[in-house]
């Protein structure tokens, strides 16, 4: 019986006796509640939550057995082989059958994502190592002082053990692994820190594991935009995670600390000392806008009420569903920056250099009254 | 060893045997089909009769209806150059290989006469599989093996040998336990039963595939390891997901035909226990030997295997974690 041909049976069989009429229409109702309820547990269960939540589609798509230039992990062509597969095409996410795969290089307007798009720095493409990361397989290393992290210190805590102890001169940056981002970075192989993560179940984001971790920044918590970011909105967006008490190592700005050290406030990175408190030496980052120097009340951050996805901010328990800007929202490094590369110098969000008080966005999109 | 009447396999073919002339020792003309004339099948019967003598059959002109355990060469015949080894006689030249085999490193194979890329691969001898590869000729390669007492496989003569797989007369041949009716029947508890030997076989001529300098030491590899034991951690640990163990043996695994694992040492009988951290991925985990419906000679439809889909088979069936 279909589900159509059922509820036709169900009400034939309560019409048949008008006597208990009442009785029955209460029971009906009961009925197709418990009814309605069932299916719609059925629906939930149907479409689960981690309907995203790891690499789905044909082994063939990523991986080559005995490839005849072989790449680690059997990949094609590593992390780039798969995430930039087409840098002067125009798309941002490939999709191969049910494979969709983010794209760190590629040339379509106005379809960067979260990260950036290390077009703007890639060698391929006149670069302006500006405005990006220098990724090896992507860009040159940059020239001293720039082949060290800014605000590089040695020996901090980080998730999983300690960061390394100095950067060596000759150590380009990489993808992931102690020497980039993504993954463990306590394992200095990059693909080793990152290994099985692509296929771990992620429909939690908790940082417990590589694969647990936001966009497998290991020991960060968020929640991942499942388009990363393309075509995202005000209240539909990455959530990205701060904490203003600096006691714990989950924050997306904690992760960027890690190696640009003296910009986090966070002890166990610069603290205080490299960024202030009573006054800023350095822009303040994992700050909540109720923490400003003067209160939030009255001051000119109240006027940031909605989100901006040019000048986001960080939630202590983000769902990406956030419209709301108040006095917790917190200030984080992807406020300003993008991770990967951006059109603009030092990878902001937004041009610095130019013509922002006419236009009233960028960083008066919280210092509002600086514009007037 | 072979046994049953001459004829049925000396004479059976025209001109197979033909008058010495004088003074010259007697030789068997058309050496390049004689193996393939024996061990093909004009019918979808991969076990045909010779007089009293069972010859599996490698090579069936239609469509065979159980490839024994090397696979069968109708594929490559049929379907083309990435279902199987194109073997003189029964298929073309490689169009993109030529005759070189892949991975091919002349230092790393143990042969005198190493592999002649100006010649095709052949059944036996220098340029094939079979029988002392010191030995061009491919008759001459096997020759007297049949008629050679086969017991113990210890690799010490080309009978011997696994399958008269020797390598050469110098280094000894492949071990293991062959069953007898070459996987025709077989299941989890009967089946031929391998060991790492038989990947040092298949290096000797694709060592590029094999060699530690070449696939990586470690994971992460740069391609897929063979030789390796199955690792005993992580998603390898429900190896063959589908067949659990029984309740009483919860550290075994149930061998799986689709991904057959070697042994450390050659057992006295088949088992369909598989155990990790003992038991090793070779390369026959994935490949046949000979031909296969599916590219690259596989075991399974490589294009088929769906990651992170609730499936399994082929690849899932060591990878367990990746069809979740």
């Amino acid at each position: 019986m279909s589900y159509g041909q059922g509820r036709i049976a169900m009400g034939k069989g309560l019409r048949a006796k008008d006597g208990e009429r009442g009785v029955k229409w209460k029971d009906f109702h009961t009925l197709c509640s418990v009814f309605c309820a069932l299916c719609s547990v059925l629906l939930i269960l149907s479409f689960p939550s981690n309907i995203d939540a790891r690499v789905k589609g044909k082994c063939k798509n990523c991986h080559s057995m005995h490839a005849v230039k072989p790449y680690p992990v059997l990949t094609k062509g590593g992390c780039l082989g798969c995430h930039a597969q087409d840098p002067s095409g125009t798309r941002n996410i490939i999709i191969i059958g049910k494979t969709r795969i983010p794209q760190v290089i590629h040339h379509m307007d106005n379809g960067d994502l979260a990260g950036g798009n290390f077009y703007y720095v890639s060698d391929d493409f006149n670069p302006d190592y500006s405005k990006g990361h220098n990724v090896l397989g992507i860009s040159l290393q940059e020239q001293p002082p720039m082949d060290v992290p800014p605000g590089f210190m040695g020996n901090v805590v980080i998730p999983g053990g300690t960061g390394p102890a100095y950067w060596p001169q000759q150590q380009q940056l990489t993808c992931a692994g102690t020497w980039g981002c993504h993954g463990n970075r306590t394992i200095e192989n990059p693909y080793k820190s990152i290994y099985g993560a692509h296929h771990t179940d992620d429909s939690v984001i908790d940082g417990s594991t590589v694969g647990r971790s936001y966009r497998f920044l290991y020991g960060i918590k968020g929640k991942e935009h499942k388009n990363w970011e393309y075509q995202a909105t005000t209240d539909d967006h990455n959530g990205y995670k701060g904490d203003t008490s600096y006691s714990t190592m989950d924050t997306i700005s904690y992760l960027c600390g890690e190696c640009h050290t003296r910009f986090h406030p966070n002890p166990n990175l610069g603290g205080e000392t490299a960024v202030g408190d009573t006054v800023w030496l350095r822009h303040p980052t994992d700050i909540a806008f109720s923490s400003v120097h003067g209160g939030y009340a009255g001051s000119e951050f109240q006027a940031y009420t909605t989100y901006s996805l040019q000048a986001p901010v960080a939630y202590k328990n983000p769902t990406g569903r956030e419209s709301i800007v108040d006095m917790d929202s917190i200030i984080m490094c992807p406020s300003c920056h993008r991770a990967h590369a951006s059109p603009y110098q030092d990878m902001l969000r937004w041009d610095y250099t130019n013509s922002m008080l006419d236009r009233g966005d960028g960083c008066l999109t919280c210092h509002t009254r600086k514009g007037r | 060893m072979v046994v049953g009447d001459c004829d049925v396999c000396h004479s059976l073919y025209p001109g197979m045997m033909k008058a010495a002339a004088p003074g010259k020792p007697l030789r068997y003309v058309l050496q390049n089909s004689m193996c393939v004339s024996c061990h093909s099948n004009a019918d979808s019967n991969t076990i045909k009769m010779l007089g009293g003598a069972r010859v599996p059959v490698v090579y069936s002109r239609v469509k065979p209806d159980r490839p024994l355990s090397g696979g069968n060469f109708y594929y490559v015949k049929v379907f083309g150059d990435r279902r199987g080894h194109n073997v003189d006689g029964i298929a073309s030249p490689d169009a993109k290989n030529g005759f070189m085999p892949p991975g091919y490193d002349r230092s790393s194979d143990p042969s005198t006469i190493g592999f002649n890329d100006k010649k095709p691969l052949a059944c036996a001898g220098s340029n094939g599989c079979h029988g002392d590869r010191n030995i061009e000729n491919p008759f001459a390669a096997i020759l007297g093996a049949h008629h050679s007492n086969d017991f113990p496989v210890d690799g010490s003569t080309t009978a011997r040998s696994y399958r008269f797989l020797k390598r050469t007369a110098k280094v000894k041949g492949v071990t293991g336990l062959e069953d007898k009716d070459w996987g025709y029947s077989a299941s989890s508890k009967k089946h031929n039963e391998y060991t790492p030997s038989i990947n040092r076989f298949c290096a000797d001529c694709h060592s590029g595939l094999y060699r530690r300098d070449k696939i990586g030491r470690a994971s992460p590899w740069f391609r897929h390891p063979t030789g390796i034991v199955l690792p005993k951690r992580g998603e390898y640990l429900k190896y063959n997901p589908d067949v659990p163990p029984p309740p009483d043996k919860p550290d075994v695994r149930i061998y799986s035909l689709d991904a057959p694992v070697a042994r450390p040492e050659v057992p006295a009988v088949s088992s369909d226990e598989v155990r990790p951290g003992t038991d090793i991925v070779m390369c026959l985990s994935c490949h046949v030997a000979h031909g296969s419906p599916n590219e690259f000679m596989l075991r399974w439809d490589y294009d088929s295997i769906v990651a992170g889909e609730e499936g399994s088979g082929g690849c899932l069936i060591c990878h367990t974690g990746k069809g979740e």
